[in-house]
């Protein structure tokens, strides 16, 4: 499966969708004009990822130093996705990094784990 | 002339002003003054939490302007590359930082608004985190561009209870300018 990679924008993160390696990374700020036109591209590629896997290991790092409102909704259906994949068997991690000093942001974090019980949430501070 | 930009100057200097813009409001124009007050308030020692907090109200409040100003340069149905006006202040209050926006908007959508809006400033910072959690949870509302957060951002982020006024325009009954404020 082919790799997916967005250069980071002053307004949108670096992605980085490594299919072939199990490998997905989302880093930087998050404040697209339209966080729906932006994400929903990302959520489609990602589901078609996560119904060719099988019992796979995959690794999800998260970077994000700022989103706003309407990109918080977008990450919120798009970790959605990766639970259902985790649901099915796979071993999804994500590692969820926050500023130390940002309680909202590991909050969020947090609140993944709560919610998508098929995804193993490591919140860690951002290095 | 040059006495005029003195006084205003002097205006907003007495008021603890640290941002100030009024015109068009595009994504390019919002992302250049994040930038530019993201330094501004490092410089100002304004670190950690409260500078994100801060960062995040501005860019909320600045992104509610190009989706929702009724003085629109764009046409009123275009989701993206929009052009709205609108001005959004900054300045120093005792040990807090004060963000008002402002813009046109419909007379006739006032009263929705302010319903919304009324429910969050009645509402505890638990029950705010609480409709946060659930609305993060729920499906769009119609009409909504910012997923149905945008408030509930503003109203988290703040330390104290939201604040709004609605101003008569003398030239067109069918705005008011709509004023939001919050308080970090």
């Amino acid at each position: 499966m082919h790799t997916l990679r967005l250069a980071a924008t002053s307004m949108t993160p670096e992605v980085d969708f490594d299919f072939a390696h199990h490998r997905l990374s989302l880093k930087g700020e998050s404040y697209p004009e339209n966080a729906q036109a932006f994400y929903q591209p990302l959520i489609e590629a990602l589901g078609n990822y996560c119904a060719s896997l099988h019992h796979t290991e995959v690794t999800v790092d998260v970077a994000l130093a700022y989103f706003n409102s309407a990109s918080t909704k977008a990450l919120f259906s798009l970790f959605g996705v990766l639970n259902q994949a985790g649901a099915r068997g796979n071993h999804i991690v994500m590692n969820w990094r926050h500023d130390p000093e940002d309680d909202t942001i590991l909050e969020f974090g947090q609140e993944l784990a709560d919610d998508f019980v098929a995804l193993e949430v490591r919140c860690m501070e951002l290095a | 002339m040059f006495e005029h930009f003195k006084t205003f100057r002097a205006l907003a200097d007495s008021h603890q002003v640290i941002f100030f813009y009024t015109g068009t409001f595009s994504q390019p124009v919002i992302s250049a003054m994040a930038e530019s007050l993201k330094s501004r308030l490092t410089a100002q020692g304004l670190a950690g939490v409260k500078q994100r907090r801060v960062y995040s109200t501005f860019i909320e409040m600045a992104q509610n302007i190009v989706h929702y100003s009724a003085d629109a340069i764009t046409p009123g149905d275009a989701n993206d590359q929009e052009q709205r006006n609108g001005q959004i202040l900054i300045a120093h209050e005792g040990e807090n930082l004060t963000i008002v926006c402002g813009n046109r908007m419909n007379s006739a959508d006032t009263e929705r608004l302010s319903r919304k809006l009324e429910v969050l400033r009645s509402m505890s910072h638990d029950e705010i985190k609480t409709l946060y959690k659930h609305t993060l949870r729920a499906e769009n509302e119609d009409g909504s561009k910012g997923a149905g957060l945008g408030f509930l951002t503003v109203a988290r982020d703040a330390c104290e209870p939201i604040d709004y006024r609605f101003v008569s325009l003398a030239d067109t009954p069918s705005s008011v300018m709509f004023y939001l404020k919050a308080i970090i």
